[in-house]
């Protein structure tokens, strides 16, 4: 059975995105732990710390590349929806893990905590 | 020897752990020379160390592309925490595996908490180390002093009740009952591995209640197995496989024992609630091509006669109330059978009924010797609390033993067994550091 994320936090999430609730990138930093859980839920956090690498790059190094830019959401959601093959930094190259988050709305709010950083 | 009225005395669920510590000292033999009751434990600053339940994450899992983004580090030899590093990993992990339709545990196991909070605190005099360690129990109205028994049926003396995972548990057909348990897994830094990746090295598909759980057909063919004289595969190391990845490439004999020699094995300690906790020992055991009791008697023994199929004791029924456990007290009432205490020898003719029970198993605190009883302890459960020390004599040198001694520091695994269960049906850390009087994870400070 694939996994899944928790309904418990999809239907609170889909109500928050519903609501209008989530600040948008490029404002102040996203107050949404319920989004972090679900990041956590979805083992990013193994390759993607807040403020170092690990065997991804930092949260706030992904957010700086993607500074400015008007398609960053889409991008990010991109990554974690596609997967695909990523360019570790001892040269290497993985598959991406795609996320088990099948609404798309809440995959782009994941993606802007990721830029909120 | 402590008496089984002083020994239920102990177990009570009322009684401060610093009066069942001074019946255990009364109990010990020559490796308890402390009393444990003048341990001041409220001096000794505890270490939270956060269990989760691991379902099925097996050697073989953790090593495929079912651990995602992580098989190829595992495989390298990576520790668990360079990438599982959250400061709630243990919270995220376990309520992710049981929250329902995950891969790694594919029965629903409703109301299981998916970590457990052990707060550890430890210390050591010249003759032992001592490691207390508490814990809440997922059923806050009993503790898990229960275990299957053997039901009469009319005829014969059939096993009753089984663990939670089992299948006929879980289809109902028989009652969940199992023995709470605390459990560590000792290194000394001769296992390749355990220091990074602890506990997981043991963990096998095949196992019990694992992936692919092996047949008795195929362990019966299986060589390694059959030369050791065992009936389902238990935790290994991977030095014990010629592809660790696969139970049924065992090493030659000769090969494990050359390992063991050069003390590539794990010291496997084990308090049990049923089996071990009123005649105040602990098991000692080590981890090498399977799940060994260490040489010598336990502090329990099978209550089955093999040549007449009935139980070898009974209880006295002056002092447990019955000569026997019924379907009305089941699960109720402690029955824990203690030879020199509770225990007669069975008497075939005293007028059984279909229904009556009794334990599968015998406990002796005098029986016990050898290395297989270096190990003592007690645990007192109150008010949904397990409080547990554990006395571990110093300086072991027994072959089957890991010799503690000061200053020296250790790499452990801790396991906590609740709910009526066993086999992976735990609670698991991720390995931490025990120092003798060393900087470690956890310190065990030198008492006075």
């Amino acid at each position: 059975m694939p996994h899944q994320a928790p309904l418990g936090y999809v239907a609170m999430l889909a109500a928050f995105v519903g609501l209008g609730l989530f600040v948008l990138p490029g404002s102040a930093q996203t107050d949404a732990p319920e989004v972090e859980a679900l990041f956590k839920e979805n083992d990013c956090h193994k390759c993607h710390h807040p403020t170092r690498s690990k065997k991804g790059p930092a949260l706030q190094k992904i957010a700086e590349k993607y500074k400015g830019k008007a398609d960053a959401g889409d991008k990010v959601v991109e990554q974690m929806s596609k997967g695909g093959k990523v360019k570790l930094d001892d040269g290497t190259e993985d598959d991406h893990k795609i996320i088990d988050v099948k609404d798309p709305k809440i995959r782009l709010e994941i993606a802007k905590w990721i830029l909120s950083h | 020897m402590r008496t089984f009225r002083a020994a239920e005395r102990a177990r009570s669920r009322t009684i401060a752990l610093a009066t069942v510590a001074g019946a255990l000292a009364l109990t010990a033999g020559p490796a308890m020379a402390a009393d444990v009751s003048k341990i001041d434990w409220d001096k000794i600053v505890p270490t939270k160390v956060v269990l989760f339940y691991p379902g099925q994450s097996s050697y073989e899992w953790l090593r495929s592309d079912a651990h995602k983004g992580a098989a190829k580090e595992t495989q390298r030899g990576d520790s668990c925490v360079s990438c599982h590093d959250d400061a709630k990993e243990e919270q995220i992990q376990g309520a992710k595996i049981l929250k329902g339709g995950h891969p790694l545990e594919p029965i629903a196991l409703s109301g299981k908490n998916g970590h457990v909070d052990l707060s550890v605190q430890a210390a050591f005099d010249d003759k032992n180390a001592y490691i207390r360690a508490r814990w809440t129990t997922n059923n806050k109205t009993r503790p898990g002093v229960d275990y299957p028994v053997y039901r009469f049926d009319g005829k014969e003396w059939k096993s009753y009740g089984a663990q939670r995972l089992q299948p006929d548990a879980v289809a109902g057909k028989t009652p969940a009952v199992y023995e709470d348990r605390l459990s560590l897994m000792l290194d000394d830094g001769k296992v390749p591995g355990f220091a990074n990746q602890g506990c997981w090295l043991t963990c096998h598909d095949g196992q019990r209640t694992m992936l692919r759980e092996a047949t008795r057909a195929e362990v019966a063919a299986n060589p390694l197995l059959s030369a050791i004289k065992k009936a389902d595969v238990r935790k290994y190391l991977p030095v014990s496989r010629a592809d660790p990845n696969d139970w049924k490439t065992g090493k030659s004999v000769e090969e494990i024992a050359k390992a063991k020699a050069g003390g590539e094995f794990l010291d496997l300690i084990q308090w049990r609630a049923h089996r071990t906790n009123v005649v105040g020992g602990v098991d000692d055991g080590y981890v090498l091509e399977w799940r060994n009791f260490d040489s010598g008697k336990n502090h329990f023994a099978s209550n089955m006669d093999d040549a007449t199929k009935t139980p070898k004791f009974m209880f006295d029924a002056a002092k447990q109330g019955g000569k026997s456990q019924t379907d009305a007290d089941f699960l109720k009432k402690d029955a824990i059978l203690v030879k020199g205490g509770n225990a007669v020898p069975f008497d075939a003719n005293a007028g059984w009924k279909a229904g009556d029970m009794l334990p599968q198993y015998v406990l002796s605190a005098a029986d016990a010797g050898g290395s297989a009883a270096d190990n003592k302890g007690i645990g007192v459960w109150k008010d949904g609390m397990w409080t547990v020390v554990i006395v571990r004599p110093l300086a072991l040198a027994n072959d089957d033993d890991k010799g503690l001694r000061a200053g020296g520091v250790y790499n452990v695994g801790f396991a906590v067994h609740d709910d009526h269960m066993t086999a992976r049906g735990h609670h698991v850390s991720y390995v931490k550091t025990l120092g003798l009087g060393a900087k470690a994870d956890i310190e065990a400070i030198k008492l006075p």
